[in-house]
């Protein structure tokens, strides 16, 4: 196999993983939430982009935006059933309710979008660009862009925007935050609906390269968990250095060792670094970096 | 710009052990006041009881009025934005944020009628110090720094009225004295200031009013001439050596 | 034994007479009975998790990979190697405790957050390697695992049908109460809940909390790992849809809603989680949705369960 076109496919994968996780990065690194909802909200973000386009026929980029606008609404509401556990930071519990939500998100999706395998449909899909041996898909290339974008985007404003330096005060102090006289449950409103949309936006970029079922959640971004935890904890930028490593360590072990055991590989790496160190879990103050 | 601050029958409880009741306490506008009192007796409990900010979330009751405006109840940052500042014990800065950024943010673009604002150079001038350090990290400066900056920070919000949680405390003293000075100079030009302070000496020499709190309870009050030769004071803080 | 302590024994033993006879009180169906020994299964794994999550303030993550365990020891010795039941109970309780020790050494050093994250990322290590080692079956699983026997020389204990099971899981779920409430008692249990309540009195009387975490960690594994065991035989074929999230949200669930520390809450939130499913179904969507639906409103509006809306039925280390 040509290890030039995995390394490639590794990149667009390592890509596809960071920006999955960077909502969720923003909610680890500021709220300190573990949403093990998060895949359900992946898999409601690519189904209502796909039911968007057929109900009403407009193209795919719209659809991409009324996907990102449900996904924002849904990390609203989110937040407000999660306010008070957010505010008095009581973190298992906090992680515990994540995973009723995403229940009843895959329940809700189930009922309304069927039991069917769908496809999302990007007409960018089909366009393939060919390098020599190597090829990608137009697609891949939006991906790939979308993502520096967002992660240079999220980087900017964090460090020079007031709201981004509220997200940060609020992720190092949220009591102290109030001092500051920051409505801090306004800005807990602001991150849960950027990491709704977020990931609803990363769905509609991704999901179009595999056909999209309701049950898809779990296994679509059980890898986006590594990507946060081994990031650094809500480290920006350290979940798009572990994204694109990620996704280079899975195209190479799967084409070199074994596609099988590779999710077992990740998360025994995941282990490996938790159990030595498990400091790495710690508040950390260079969330925006 | 200055308030005049009032506070009747506040009671702060955690679960069943009460640990501040407070009939009444008021500062002038444009004074300084300071509540002085031994390690655990409600210091600390009050004022952060009157700025409804607490990390222990303890039960709250009583009436906290600025300038006639009851303010009890409403939350910690409601209670900022209508002029009244903590500055609470301890950690009052943003480790993760630069001086800069911590006295950038938050603070309100206009504060309307009747209320000094701060800029960041206004700031700088009364702590040079800091204007130097501007692109440090709030968790990479001296202890003596940090207060400064969680005192500049407060001032940005443009209060009216300043609630000051032990400021003294851990710093050197000539540190103290240039805060306290400074703080002095605040007062004179019209801010209404609430001091907590352990150093009972140093806020001797800056305040007008002295209250003595114990076990959670207002014991004695008075000017502080009067309060410089009460025998509580005296024996207990100041070694009965004062000149 | 005093009348003090008389009358609640009696009064259990009533209760557990009574409990064995529901299934026809409910009028005996086929229904009645399979929900009836789900709800005796699902209750044993929900114990396992109860313990850890209750007694020692942790919450597990793994504990679908200890239900899973005990079932793919079932189902793997009697199908693949001809063995005995009593035989694959004992693997199911070995292998887990195996399992147990792993995963205890291995976040004996974390907590809470750390915790539930390392014990999450090794369930899904579980499942990975269920669904791709052929030695368990791979993604298609183990199917055909024999009816129940447990006969003993010339006595026969067998099990094929639903209302034939009802005897058995009734028994597991019985000695499993049974266990935790002598677990709570014991020098381990007091020792749990001091770590959990007062580490540093727990320090200060000689109790060395890593030791009591990694041991009440062994404790709870093969009490999961039995209900695992038994239900392999009632469902008849494993696979790695025991790893799915629902199990995990159905043991928290179950634990949380009647009240954390109630002996009997497990039991009752499995109880009341499986009869909506049986009897008031809204379809395997609608269901998913009620039960994710009751978890965050349990935990978002009454984080001590059902029953501190009564307070004085409240009982327990809380």
């Amino acid at each position: 196999m040509n290890l030039l076109q995995q390394v490639v496919n590794g990149v667009i994968i390592g890509h596809a993983y960071a920006l999955v996780a960077v909502g969720w990065t923003m909610l680890l690194g500021a709220a300190r939430l573990v949403n093990f909802g998060h895949g359900q909200m992946y898999m409601v973000g690519a189904f209502v982009a796909w039911w968007f386009m057929r109900l009403t026929g407009l193209p795919y980029p719209v659809a991409v935006v009324a996907a990102v606008l449900v996904g924002a609404l849904i990390g609203a509401v989110m937040q407000r059933l999660l306010m008070r556990l957010t505010l008095s930071r009581d973190l298992v519990s906090l992680m515990i309710v994540t995973l009723g939500f995403g229940q009843m998100l895959e329940g809700a999706a189930g009922l309304t979008f069927g039991a069917r395998p769908q496809t999302l449909t990007s007409p960018f899909q089909s366009m393939t660009l060919h390098f020599g041996a190597i090829w990608f898909t137009v697609q891949d290339v939006i991906l790939v862009v979308a993502t520096l974008v967002v992660f240079l985007a999220l980087r900017l404003l964090l460090n020079a925007t007031k709201f981004g330096v509220a997200v940060r005060m609020v992720a190092e102090d949220p009591v102290l935050t109030r001092l500051a006289g920051i409505d801090i449950a306004r800005v807990y409103m602001g991150i849960f609906a950027f990491e709704g949309a977020a990931v609803a936006f990363a769905a509609t970029l991704v999901a179009p390269r595999t056909p999209i079922l309701t049950s898809m959640g779990f296994d679509q971004v059980v890898t986006t968990f590594v990507v946060v935890v081994l990031g650094g904890i809500g480290s920006v930028g350290g979940s798009y250095v572990a994204g694109l490593s990620l996704g280079l360590f899975t195209a190479l072990f799967g084409a070199l060792v074994s596609p099988a055991y590779t999710t077992a590989a990740v998360f025994a790496l995941l282990i490996a670094v938790m159990a030595l160190r498990p400091g790495q879990l710690a508040a950390s103050a260079n969330f925006a970096r | 710009m200055s308030a005049r601050l009032e506070i009747e029958n506040l009671r702060v409880a955690y679960g069943a052990s009460q640990a501040v009741a407070v009939d009444r306490l008021v500062v002038e506008p444009g004074t300084l006041a300071a509540v002085v009192g031994a390690n655990g007796a409600g210091k600390s409990t009050l004022v952060n009881a009157i700025a409804n900010w607490s990390r222990a979330a303890p039960r709250v009751e009583g009436a906290v009025r600025m300038d006639g405006e009851d303010i009890a109840g409403r939350a910690a940052h409601e209670i900022v934005k209508r002029g009244l500042q903590l500055v609470p014990e301890g950690r009052g800065v943003f480790m993760g944020l630069t001086v800069e950024e911590n006295l950038r943010e938050g603070a309100p673009s206009d504060a309307g009628p009747g209320r000094r604002s701060y800029s960041i150079d206004d700031v700088y001038e009364l702590f040079p110090r800091l204007r130097e350090r501007r692109s440090t990290a709030g968790g990479s400066l001296s202890g003596g720094e940090r207060q400064m900056l969680a005192v500049g920070r407060a001032l940005r919000m443009a209060p009216k009225s300043l609630l000051l949680d032990e400021p003294s405390i851990g710093l050197a003293p000539r540190f103290v004295a240039l805060l306290l000075r400074t703080i002095r100079s605040l007062v004179d030009d019209g801010l209404t200031v609430l001091l907590v302070e352990q150093n009972v000496r140093a806020a001797m020499e800056v305040t007008d009013v002295v209250h003595l709190l114990e076990r959670g309870r207002l014991i004695a009050s008075g000017p502080v001439d009067e309060m410089r030769d009460d025998p509580r004071i005296v024996e207990a803080y100041l070694g009965g050596g004062h000149g | 034994m005093s009348a003090g302590r008389f009358l609640p024994l009696a009064g259990a033993l009533a209760l557990a007479v009574l409990g064995f006879f529901l299934p026809r009180l409910l009028g005996g169906s086929t229904l009645v009975y399979d929900t009836l020994v789900v709800i005796a299964i699902f209750s044993a794994m929900s114990y396992g998790l109860d313990i850890v999550l209750s007694d020692l303030g942790e919450i597990s993550l793994a504990h679908t990979a200890f239900f899973a365990t005990g079932a793919y020891a079932a189902a793997i010795l009697t199908v693949s190697y001809g063995q005995s039941a009593w035989v694959a109970m004992a693997a199911a309780i070995l292998a887990s405790l195996a399992l147990a020790l792993a995963l205890g050494l291995i976040t004996l050093r974390t907590r809470e957050f750390a915790f539930s994250l390392v014990t999450y990322a090794a369930a899904i290590v579980c499942m990975n390697v269920a669904s791709n080692w052929d030695f368990l079956g791979g993604s298609d699983g183990i199917v055909g695992v024999p009816p129940l026997d447990l006969s003993i020389g010339p006595i026969t204990l067998t099990a094929g049908q639903s209302f034939e099971f009802w005897p058995y899981a009734y028994a597991l779920l019985l000695l499993t109460i049974y266990f935790v409430y002598r677990f709570r008692r014991s020098s381990l249990g007091q020792a749990a809940l001091m770590v959990h309540m007062n580490p540093r009195l727990a320090t200060m009387c000689g109790l060395d909390g890593n030791r009591v975490r990694l041991q009440v960690f062994l404790v709870s594994a093969p009490i999961s790992a039995l209900a695992g065991w038994l239900y392999a035989f009632q469902r008849s074929y494993v696979g790695t849809d025991l790893f799915d999230t629902y199990f995990l949200v159905l043991m928290l669930t179950s634990v949380i809603i009647a009240g954390r520390g109630l002996l009997l809450g497990p039991l009752m939130g499995t109880a009341l989680l499986m009869s909506q499913k049986s009897f008031a179904s809204l379809g395997a969507y609608g269901d998913k949705l009620v039960l994710g639906a009751i978890l965050v409103a349990a935990l978002c509006y009454s984080p001590r369960g059902l029953a501190a809306l009564w307070p004085r039925m409240r009982r327990g280390p809380l």
